[in-house]
């Protein structure tokens, strides 16, 4: 059995490129190295749930049709709309990206990314503050403290604290994983004296313990590799954190505020911010001024709750005044594999990151003007093109009503929720499994991705369909011209 | 001459029409101001196939222009206006006065976000509600609001005056969050109530509250406790008020007056004083 080495994984934003696949009559069957969202991805390339033929809306009904009539039919739509959306491309390569844009320039309509849900905020604060990065490796060589905010990377980028951050082996820092093993064995084994001495002792039965207040942990004082997690609940990543800060939810902005004031040696007029005391707040704040690299992740739980964009930009501020006491670096923890392509190729084209107005004849870019969701949510536009993406699933039921309301057009591989209320369907190859491709990590390093299998017969890739309706939408602009002219 | 401009439809495509400006209006005849371009979507237009435009003559140098009906999806009215005067009976859409020089605007209706937007001379008076980014620049920006006048007699959205200089937004009604962000001049006047971080990281200005807000900044310190606030000559709201001095983390020295009476949960801080 052919075993394929160093592919990369197209699932989230920490793109793992040591995966190791087994080949067996051109199916993937085993998956080594990968996290439990990696082998679910990979092994799917032969569910059931996969579009095999290109499907059209014929009397309310979708019915099987040719890829010529589909893509016909599809540049139909997107040449006749006056103001059509065309979204997703956040988990498929650059290279399909690219023609995307091609596409919405030549259709006229508004082109967003999924970063309009997730780090759309983050880049919003970026352009207003700037952004001091780095790449993943220098982290995970140097970074003595790594600070995850309003993130759980162990459940939603699991190998993310093992290759990068706390429990990876760097160069000049060493892996916290021993420290934290024997942490969960200390934890474990007084968890069971205690209870033994309950049942037996007291014949007690076990009680049901109130949150704790946060609390002085002496672990902030160790050597070495520092985890601090800021959440509002304790998640998993916050079980195994040196130092929780449990804050109260939609008051991140208010804590990083106090932050700044902290590190820049000023008072505070208030007992506790947040929920948590200053006291509290101060032992955190020594930790980040004393550490000699420090990493800040930050995810949802940040851009989009309470002061959303405003939350980026304290937090980059944070950063920025850190700077001038040690080396720090933030960043955001980006959730499809190629979210972080999406807005590079969308910048290199437009000189935008996501949503993106062609209606006018060139790129114009106002979140909350332009932005998909809000454009939707008023309910103007008139057709829509969705690529590697389920909006109708997952965005405010208002818009995606207006979504299902108005021809809708849905490349991708699975039949999922917007598939099934679409008026085209056109399969596509899964990037990173049956095409080959670019993917951008989440500190901006382009990593190559394989392909490993054969797509089903007749199914392409998404950029060589997205080509051909731009070329089939240029052929019909072409003769209407010249019937306008004759 | 006064231009009368009445929707020939409900407008479901957002429309752009800068064209809409008492300085292109004048001395333009009706097929003229009819054959104005205007977009509706992606597909351009002229202003008389959206609108059926009325002229009336009148002696007055400067037009003034009366739109008739909902234009909440007419974006850039008055864009960049030095004289006249704009009057919207019914709803605006958004960047409504966008850098408008003089002359006034009045909407008898609501509008949407980026109501005069880097706004630099002129009043605008908005009797209904306004959207969010009230007199605050477009994203990446840092220019605010530079001059001129604002009057909401509704409630408005968040980040009304961020990054403002000078000038003043009255707004009559409630006010969303980060009203006053990042300001460095003029003056915003809440006189209900206000959500929190108002006037966060602000560096100069003054922003008055004269109803109950969530909470203060904890990086804003109290100054003390004043009698009265003036608002601008001839508008002084008589009522003891908290006045606080920040956003600490700018170095700032911005002032946030809080009224006492609605906010008796800032008491505490009456033991700096």
């Amino acid at each position: 059995m052919p075993i394929v080495k160093a592919v990369t994984c197209p699932v989230c934003g920490s793109l793992c490129d040591d995966i190791e696949l087994t080949i067996e009559n051109g199916e993937i069957v085993k998956v080594k190295n990968g996290c439990a969202m990696c082998e679910a991805k990979f092994l799917s390339h032969r569910s059931e749930h996969r579009i095999r033929k290109p499907l059209i809306r014929k009397n309310g009904e979708l019915v099987k049709t040719t890829l010529k009539e589909a893509v016909q039919r599809a540049a139909e739509i997107l040449a006749e709309a006056n103001y059509p959306v065309l979204y997703g491309w956040s988990s498929t390569s650059c290279e399909a990206i690219s023609v995307g844009i091609e596409l919405a320039e030549e259709v006229g309509g508004v082109i967003d990314n999924t970063a309009v849900v997730c780090h759309g905020p983050s880049l919003l604060s970026v352009q207003d503050v700037g952004i001091p990065s780095c790449t993943l490796g220098q982290i995970r060589h140097r970074a003595d403290l790594i600070i995850y905010w309003g993130c759980d990377p162990w459940s939603a980028h699991p190998r993310h604290i093992e290759r990068y951050t706390a429990f990876s082996e760097g160069r000049f820092e060493k892996s916290a994983w021993r420290g934290y093993i024997a942490k969960i064995r200390t934890l474990i084994g007084r968890k069971k004296i205690q209870s033994t001495v309950r049942r037996l002792v007291f014949k007690k039965p076990p009680e049901i313990k109130a949150q704790l207040e946060p609390t002085f942990v002496p672990s902030i004082a160790k050597e070495g590799r520092k985890l601090i997690v800021i959440d509002v609940r304790r998640t998993k990543t916050a079980e195994m954190a040196d130092f929780f800060v449990r804050v109260e939810p939609g008051k991140d902005y208010e804590l990083l505020q106090a932050f700044r004031a902290l590190i820049r040696d000023q008072e505070l007029e208030v007992d506790s911010v947040a929920g948590v005391p200053v006291g509290y707040l101060e032992e955190v704040a020594d930790a980040m001024v004393s550490c000699d690299f420090g990493a800040l992740f930050f995810g949802l739980g940040l851009t989009m709750s309470g002061a959303k964009l405003r939350n980026i930009d304290a937090a980059l501020s944070l950063v920025r005044d850190l700077n001038m006491r040690t080396k720090f670096v933030i960043m955001p923890m980006r959730g499809h594999f190629n979210v972080t392509g999406a807005n590079t190729v969308f910048t290199w084209q437009t000189g935008y990151p996501y949503a993106v107005d062609f209606s006018l004849g060139y790129p114009r870019y106002n979140p909350g003007e332009t932005s998909v969701v809000d454009v939707l949510l008023r309910g103007e536009s008139d057709a829509a093109l969705i690529v590697a993406s389920d909006p109708v699933s997952n965005f405010p039921r208002k818009a995606a009503e207006h979504i299902a309301k108005n021809p809708l057009i849905y490349i991708g591989p699975h039949m999922d929720v917007t598939a099934q209320v679409a008026d085209v369907v056109i399969p596509s190859a899964m990037v990173g499994v049956e095409a080959s491709g670019t993917a951008y990590r989440m500190d901006h390093v382009p990593i190559p991705l394989k392909k490993v299998v054969d797509p089903p017969r007749g199914v392409l890739p998404d950029e060589e369909i997205l080509r051909r309706i731009l070329t089939e939408v240029r052929k019909i602009k072409r003769e209407k011209a010249k019937a306008e002219a004759a | 001459m006064n231009v009368n401009l009445y929707p020939l439809k409900e407008f479901k495509l957002p429309i752009v029409a800068e064209c809409i400006n008492p300085d292109i209006f004048q001395e333009k005849s009706l097929k003229e101001i009819e054959a104005l371009k205007v977009w509706e979507g992606n597909k351009q237009k002229r202003l008389g196939e959206l609108f059926k435009v009325e002229a009336v003559e009148t002696s007055f140098e400067a037009p003034v222009i009366t739109i008739h009906g909902n234009a909440s999806r007419v974006r850039r009215i008055g864009v960049g206006m030095k004289s006249g005067e704009i009057i919207i009976k019914g709803d605006a859409g958004m960047h409504l006065g966008e850098e408008m020089r003089g002359g006034k605007i009045t909407v008898y209706g609501n509008v949407l976000g980026w109501a005069g937007s880097m706004m630099k001379g002129g009043t605008i008076e908005i009797y209904g509600n306004a959207g969010d980014y009230l007199g605050a620049p477009y994203r990446g920006s840092t220019e605010g609001m530079k001059d001129g006048k604002i009057i909401v007699h509704g409630n408005v959205g968040r980040e009304a005056g961020a990054h403002m200089r000078k000038g003043i937004i009255k707004i009559y009604g409630s006010a969303g969050q980060f009203a006053g962000f990042r300001m460095k001049g003029g003056t915003i006047y809440v006189q209900k109530d206000c959500e929190s971080r108002a006037g966060a990281c602000m560096v100069d200005g003054t922003i008055v509250v004269g109803g109950h807000i969530e909470s203060v900044m904890p990086t804003f310190t109290i100054e003390g406790l004043r009698k009265r606030v003036k608002i601008e000559e001839g508008e002084i709201v008589e009522a003891p008020f908290y006045l606080f001095i920040g956003d600490l983390t700018e170095n700032g020295h911005g002032r946030l007056f809080i009224a006492k009476e609605p906010n008796p949960h800032l008491s505490h801080y009456e033991k700096f004083l």
